[in-house]
C-alpha cells in the first residue's frame, strides 16, 4: 500500500516555500534602500512650502539628485522582480513606487525634470508614459509578466501630489506668490474634473479620489480669500 | 429673481452649463488622458467581475461535490456509482466554468486576481478528497495540476454532447493513474494535443494546493466520524490483508505532521496559523475516534452495524454509545 504522503511531495513544497521566503527577504533589502531614497526626496521636496519661487532652481536640482537615486533603485527592483510573477509580490512595493512617482510628478510640475525636448515649466503634468520613460520601466503592461508601473499607482501618486499642491497654495500666499495659488487652483480643478471621468469601484482608488474634493475646497477657499481682497494678479502682469 | 446667480463681482453668472472660461481649454488637455485611463480601468473591473461570478459558482459546485463524497462510507478504488455520477456531472459543470475563466487569468493576470480565485482552493479540496477516498493517499500538486488543466480544456470543448463522458473518463483516469502523469511531465496527453494545445488553461498555484489540502483535513475528519459511526470500523486498510492495515487515524497524523514540518509560508502567516490550528483540532478529533474504537469496539459484536432503516429497535442503545 502506498504511503499517505509521498516523501517527494513534502520536499517539493518545502523547497517552494523556502524559495518564496528568500525572494521576499531579498525584495525587502531592495525596498529598504528604495524607501530611504524616496523618504529623502520627499523630505527635500517638503522645502517647497518655505521656498520662494525664485529659489526653485537650486531646490529642484537637489530634488532631482534624490530622484536619480530613486530611478536607480527602481531599476534594480525591476530587474529582480521581473523574474517572478508581478502581482505575487507587487503589494510589497506598490506604496513605495506610488511615493516615488509622486516626487517625480511634483518636481516636474514645479518646473523640474526638464529634458531637451520638454523644457521644465511650472504647471507641467507628467503622464503615465512620461513616468515610465523617466524610470525606464514599462507602464500598464499587459502582454507579458514583468515589472512595470500600473495605472493605479500613477493615479494614486497623482492624488498625493494634489494634496501636496493644495498645501502649497496656502504657503505660496504666505510667501507672497499669489499667482502660484491661482495656478494651483486651476490645475487641481482640472484634475478633479478628469478624475470624475473615471468609473470607479469600491476600492482604494475610489477612496483616495473621493478625497480630492477636500483639496479642491482648500484651494478654492484660498482663491476666494485672494479675490475678496483683490489680490489676484491680472493676466499679463 | 430666483434662479439668477451673481458672482462675487456682482456680474450675472451664465446659466447655460458650466463656466465657459479659458480654463475649459485646460481641462480638455487632461480629459483625453483620463478617458483612456477610464477604458483601461473598465476593462480591469469587468474582468474581475466575470472572475468573481465564475469563482462563486465553482465554489458552490465544489461544495456540492464534497457533500456527495461525504455520503461515501468506505475507502475503495471505485466510488459508489450513484455518487460517482453526481461528482461527474458537477465536474462537467465546473469544467465549463473553468474554461470561461481561463482566458481572463492568463500570464500576468493569474496572480492579479488571485484573491478573487478562492474557488480553486475549494476545488482542490474536492479533488483531493475524492482522490483520498479512492486511493487513501494525498495527490501531489504535480499530479493535480494536469487534472485541472485537462478539465479546463474539456470544458472549452464541451459544446459537443459527448464531452461529459469524456470529462468523467479523463478525470478519473488522471487521478487514478498518477504514475503516468508524473512520467510524462509537462507534455499534454497526445490524444487531446492537436485540437486543444492553444486553448488557455488554468495553472494551480502552490498556495491554492496547500490551502486546499488544509481544508481536506476537515473533510477527512468528518468522513472518519460518520464512517466509523455507521460502519463500525475505522476507515482505511483496504481489502488486502496487510499485516497491519493503515487507518484514517494514521493518515490524519501524517497530514498533521506534514503541515507542522512545513516552513510557515511568509506571504500569509496569519492565514497559515489559523488553518494549522483547525487542522490540529481535526487531527485530535480523529485520534479520539481511534481511541474509542479500541476501547469500546471490543464490546461491539463482530459485524454489527446500527440498523438505521428500522428505527429504534434493540440496537438503539449501543448505537448511541458508539456515535
Amino acid at each position: 500500500m502506498p504511503p499517505m504522503i509521498d516523501p517527494a511531495l513534502f520536499d517539493q513544497l518545502k523547497t517552494k516555500i523556502e524559495e518564496d521566503t528568500s525572494i521576499r527577504k531579498e525584495l525587502d533589502q531592495i525596498l529598504d534602500e528604495l524607501n530611504q531614497n524616496v523618504s529623502y526626496t520627499q523630505g527635500v521636496l517638503s522645502r517647497i512650502h518655505s521656498t520662494p519661487r525664485s529659489r526653485y532652481t537650486t531646490l529642484l536640482s537637489q530634488v532631482e539628485g534624490g530622484i536619480n537615486k530613486e530611478i536607480e533603485m527602481v531599476g534594480r527592483l525591476s530587474e529582480f522582480a521581473s523574474q517572478y510573477p508581478y502581482y505575487k509580490y507587487n503589494h510589497k512595493w506598490t506604496r513605495m513606487v506610488q511615493d516615488a512617482i509622486s516626487t517625480v510628478i511634483l518636481c516636474a510640475w514645479l518646473g523640474g525634470m526638464s529634458t531637451d525636448s520638454k523644457p521644465g515649466e511650472v504647471g507641467r503634468l507628467l503622464k503615465l508614459e512620461d513616468i515610465g520613460q523617466i524610470f525606464n520601466v514599462p507602464v500598464n503592461l499587459k502582454d507579458r509578466d514583468a515589472f512595470h508601473i500600473t495605472i493605479e499607482e500613477y493615479l494614486l501618486g497623482l492624488i498625493a501630489v494634489i494634496d501636496d499642491l493644495s498645501r502649497l497654495a496656502v504657503n505660496s500666499v504666505t510667501l507672497g506668490d499669489n499667482a502660484m495659488a491661482v495656478q494651483i487652483s486651476g490645475f487641481i480643478k482640472d484634475l478633479h474634473a478628469g478624475f470624475q471621468v473615471l468609473n470607479l469601484k469600491n476600492d482604494v482608488l475610489r477612496k483616495r479620489v473621493d478625497s480630492i474634493k477636500y483639496a479642491v475646497k482648500k484651494v478654492e477657499d484660498v482663491v476666494y480669500d485672494l479675490s475678496l481682497r483683490n489680490l489676484i494678479p491680472q493676466e499679463g502682469q | 429673481m430666483s434662479g439668477f446667480k451673481r458672482d462675487w463681482n456682482g456680474n450675472a453668472k451664465r446659466q447655460d452649463g458650466p463656466k465657459a472660461v479659458p480654463r475649459q481649454v485646460v481641462r480638455n488637455a487632461y480629459t483625453p488622458m483620463f478617458e483612456s485611463i477610464r477604458d483601461e480601468l473598465d476593462e480591469h473591473h469587468d474582468r474581475r467581475e466575470r472572475i468573481v461570478k465564475a469563482s462563486r459558482d465553482i465554489t458552490a459546485l465544489s461544495k456540492k461535490i464534497i457533500f456527495s463524497l461525504q455520503r461515501v462510507r468506505r475507502i475503495e478504488s471505485q466510488l459508489p456509482s450513484n455518487i460517482q455520477f453526481e461528482v461527474d456531472s458537477r465536474l462537467a459543470e465546473i469544467a465549463k466554468l473553468l474554461a470561461t475563466l481561463a482566458p481572463d487569468i492568463q500570464g500576468i493576470n493569474r496572480y492579479r486576481y488571485a484573491r478573487s480565485l478562492m474557488c480553486l482552493e475549494e476545488f482542490v479540496e474536492a479533488l483531493t478528497f475524492a482522490h483520498y477516498l479512492r486511493t487513501q493517499t494525498l495527490i501531489s500538486h504535480a499530479d493535480l495540476s494536469p487534472v485541472v488543466e485537462d478539465l479546463t480544456r474539456k470544458g472549452a470543448g464541451a459544446a459537443g454532447s459527448a464531452s461529459e463522458d469524456a470529462v468523467m473518463a479523463d478525470a478519473s483516469d488522471d487521478t487514478a493513474g498518477t504514475a503516468t502523469a508524473t512520467a510524462e511531465g509537462k507534455p499534454i496527453p497526445p490524444a487531446t494535443a492537436p485540437a486543444t494545445t492553444e486553448l488557455p488553461t488554468i495553472s494551480l498555484t502552490h498556495d491554492d494546493y496547500l490551502y486546499g489540502v488544509f481544508d481536506l483535513t476537515g473533510e477527512m475528519m468528518r468522513f472518519a466520524t460518520t464512517s466509523t459511526a455507521l460502519t463500525g470500523a475505522m476507515a482505511g486498510g483496504g481489502d488486502d490483508k496487510d499485516a497491519e492495515p493503515r487507518t484514517i487515524v494514521h493518515d490524519m497524523h501524517e497530514l498533521g505532521t506534514f503541515f507542522e514540518m512545513l516552513p510557515v509560508s511568509s506571504g500569509n502567516k496569519f492565514q497559515w496559523e489559523k488553518k494549522l490550528e483547525v487542522t490540529r483540532q481535526s487531527v485530535q478529533k480523529v485520534e479520539r475516534l481511534g481511541y474509542d474504537r479500541i476501547i469500546r469496539g471490543s464490546e461491539r459484536p463482530k459485524g454489527w452495524v446500527p440498523d438505521l432503516s428500522a428505527g429504534g429497535d434493540q440496537g438503539g442503545g449501543q448505537s448511541d454509545e458508539l456515535e
